[in-house]
């Protein structure tokens, strides 16, 4: 008996273990990330100096490694795709919730999901092919298909999906008799939906906009097909340009010394601005939960 | 099952409508007064630095407004459906699906880039570590790489044999093992022709070829990562300290145009103030300053 409890024991031990060695692995893995970036990245950029680091000229043999057309190029894109995506994915979801005949909910939503499962490269095949072509022929003013617009549209179709589905839920989420409450005070159906469900569902919608926003920044394969690739600072929709993201998959197999480490530099800015967005979500979505519970005690 | 037929419905009408905006799209016409498109390879790809030197902008900057693929299929698919695109491709890779122009009057063929009429070519070569090819397999693949067998694939290939009255390669039915071959994707296509004509003569070799680019090419080798390390520009001694190369074959590089352009033949100057960044005032940014 006693060793038969005491097997149990050591079973529970070790297996504790084990599960606590699981959970320590992801914590090791972003730990090894953020150490790799950071010692390799960090010194690099006191190096070269701030101003290099920063500046608008990346030209490696002559030992130029500015990045700031990149980070901005990269905030353009980010920019433009979300508010592109959030347009319309947020009034998909507001469809799908309300003004959408029932039985073509469940389709809809099932394609919209399908859009997730499509490999990024598909995403920028699709957009190198079809989007690309377009804008140059028949949008584009100076006869340049590739910049700041085809990613953009190519990212806000990849982030729908997001979108759509998080706030969906969040919708739903929201209690019935909020809408109900609205009715009967008066309030025709689409007032009740802008006006009180999608305030109710707020915190959802905005994490679906920090997620995707995360995504558009990180979003390397699709964006290097349509983007055009040129150092320069953009100013233009039309215009080749270049990404962070893009600059480093362009480099990574090719470069190798100074050239190499510079790119391990700017993916330690792209992780810090990823990181930055993260923290600013989860400190948005903190204030929002502790705003609920004041209401709750104020009503109570 | 009613879900299932909406959704059949809805998939039919987005493919419907995707094949409407693809086919307009394909064949654009050639308008003159357009934009040059630039296109050009990232930073480290050896067909750019093998160009950029010999068109005299050795180290230089791209233009700003240059488009850039990372791969020979990428440019080659840029310009078959980009009717303003010029670029350049080795000229093994070129199709007839684009046109290639004639340099200074030349055009771009086997026979002049070996008379050295035709200008832009460089050699394509492996770098490798001289120990390691002192014996067995790999000894064995270097000497199969002049033998004449070699040298008929290469000429076959639509590139040009180096060396002369090749001797046949005598097969070594006691060689086993294999051979990691990696770098230029300008040399990839052709290495991996004759490594499948050597497993053929030694069938118990196997010989593995992969891409990554130039750059790889010298990193794998002088790492040790890969036996052979594919380059395709002129040896950089110090982009691999511990290998020394070996020229399998000369390249030229294309100067490639839509088949829509009715351009047929371009100057090295026009060329050099095409992919100058600093070109200023000279520079050609329309077709119609090169088409008069």
């Amino acid at each position: 008996m006693n060793q038969a409890y005491r097997f149990i024991k050591t079973r529970d031990a070790v297996m504790r273990g084990i599960f606590l060695l699981c959970a320590a692995f992801s914590v090791l893995a972003l730990g090894c990330i953020t150490l790799f970036l950071l010692a390799n990245g960090l010194p690099f950029i006191g190096r070269v100096g701030l101003t290099n680091f920063f500046g608008t000229t990346w030209h490696l043999s002559s030992g130029a490694y500015g990045i700031l057309s990149m980070f901005v190029a990269s905030i353009y894109v980010a920019g433009l795709s979300t508010g592109m995506g959030v347009a319309l994915g947020l009034f998909t979801a507001i469809a799908l919730y309300k003004f959408c005949p029932k039985l073509a909910v469940p389709p809809i939503r099932q394609l919209i999901n399908l859009l997730a499962a499509i490999p990024s490269v598909i995403y920028g095949l699709f957009g190198m092919i079809i989007i690309v072509p377009f804008l140059r022929d028949h949008v584009s003013p100076g006869g340049v298909g590739y910049g700041i617009l085809a990613a953009s549209l190519v990212l806000s179709i990849m982030i729908l999906p997001t979108i759509v589905s998080i706030s969906l839920d969040a919708l739903n989420s929201v209690p019935r008799n909020y809408y109900e409450g609205a009715l009967a005070l008066g309030a025709t159906s689409e007032q009740s939906v802008f006006r009180v469900m999608l305030p109710a569902a707020k915190s959802g919608v905005l994490a679906a906009i920090v997620l995707s926003m995360g995504r558009a920044v990180g979003e390397t394969m699709a964006v290097i097909m349509v983007i055009g690739g040129s150092p320069v600072m953009p100013t233009s929709l039309f215009q080749s340009v270049r990404t962070m993201t893009a600059n480093i998959a362009m480099g990574a197999t090719e470069l190798s010394g100074d050239s190499a480490t510079a790119l391990v530099a700017t993916g330690a800015v792209l992780f810090v601005f990823a990181l930055l967005l993260n923290v600013s979500f989860s400190m948005l979505s903190g204030g929002e939960e502790r705003g609920k519970k004041r209401t709750q005690k104020t009503g109570a | 099952m009613k879900t299932m037929f909406n959704t059949g419905i809805l998939i039919g009408a987005i493919t419907v409508a995707v094949l409407g905006i693809g086919a307009s799209g394909r064949q654009p016409a050639f308008d003159a007064s357009k934009n040059i498109s630039v296109i050009a390879r990232e930073d480290g790809s050896g067909t750019k630095s093998a160009f950029m030197e010999i068109i005299g902008l050795k180290g230089k900057p791209d233009p700003a407004k240059i488009i850039i693929q990372t791969g020979t299929a990428g440019v080659l698919a840029e310009v078959k459906g980009n009717p303003t695109a010029i670029a350049y491709e080795s000229l093994g890779y070129v199709t007839r699906d684009v046109k290639a122009l004639r340099v200074n009057g030349v055009e771009a063929t086997v026979a002049n880039i070996k008379n050295g009429s035709y200008k832009i070519s460089r050699p394509l070569s492996i770098v490798y570590k001289q120990a390691s090819i002192d014996s067995g397999i790999n000894k064995a693949f270097f000497t199969f790489l002049q033998s004449s067998d070699a040298q008929k694939i290469i000429s076959e290939n639509g590139y040009v044999a180096m060396v002369e009255n090749a001797s046949r390669y005598t097969i070594n039915g006691a060689l086993s093992g294999s051979i990691n071959i990696s770098g230029s994707t300008s040399l990839q296509p052709l290495m991996i022709e004759l490594a499948t004509a050597f497993e053929k003569l030694q069938s118990k070799v196997t010989v593995n070829v992969s891409g990554g680019g130039s750059g790889t090419g010298y990193k794998d080798a002088d790492q040790g990562v890969s036996t052979f390390g594919m380059i395709s520009e002129e040896f950089n001694k110090e982009k691999a300290p511990s290998c020394i190369y070996h020229v399998v074959s000369q390249d030229g590089i294309a100067v490639i145009v839509n088949r829509n352009n009715p351009l047929n033949s371009i100057s090295m100057e026009q060329l050099k103030t095409i992919y100058n960044a600093e070109a200023g005032q000279n520079s050609i940014s329309k077709w119609n300053e090169l088409i008069k």
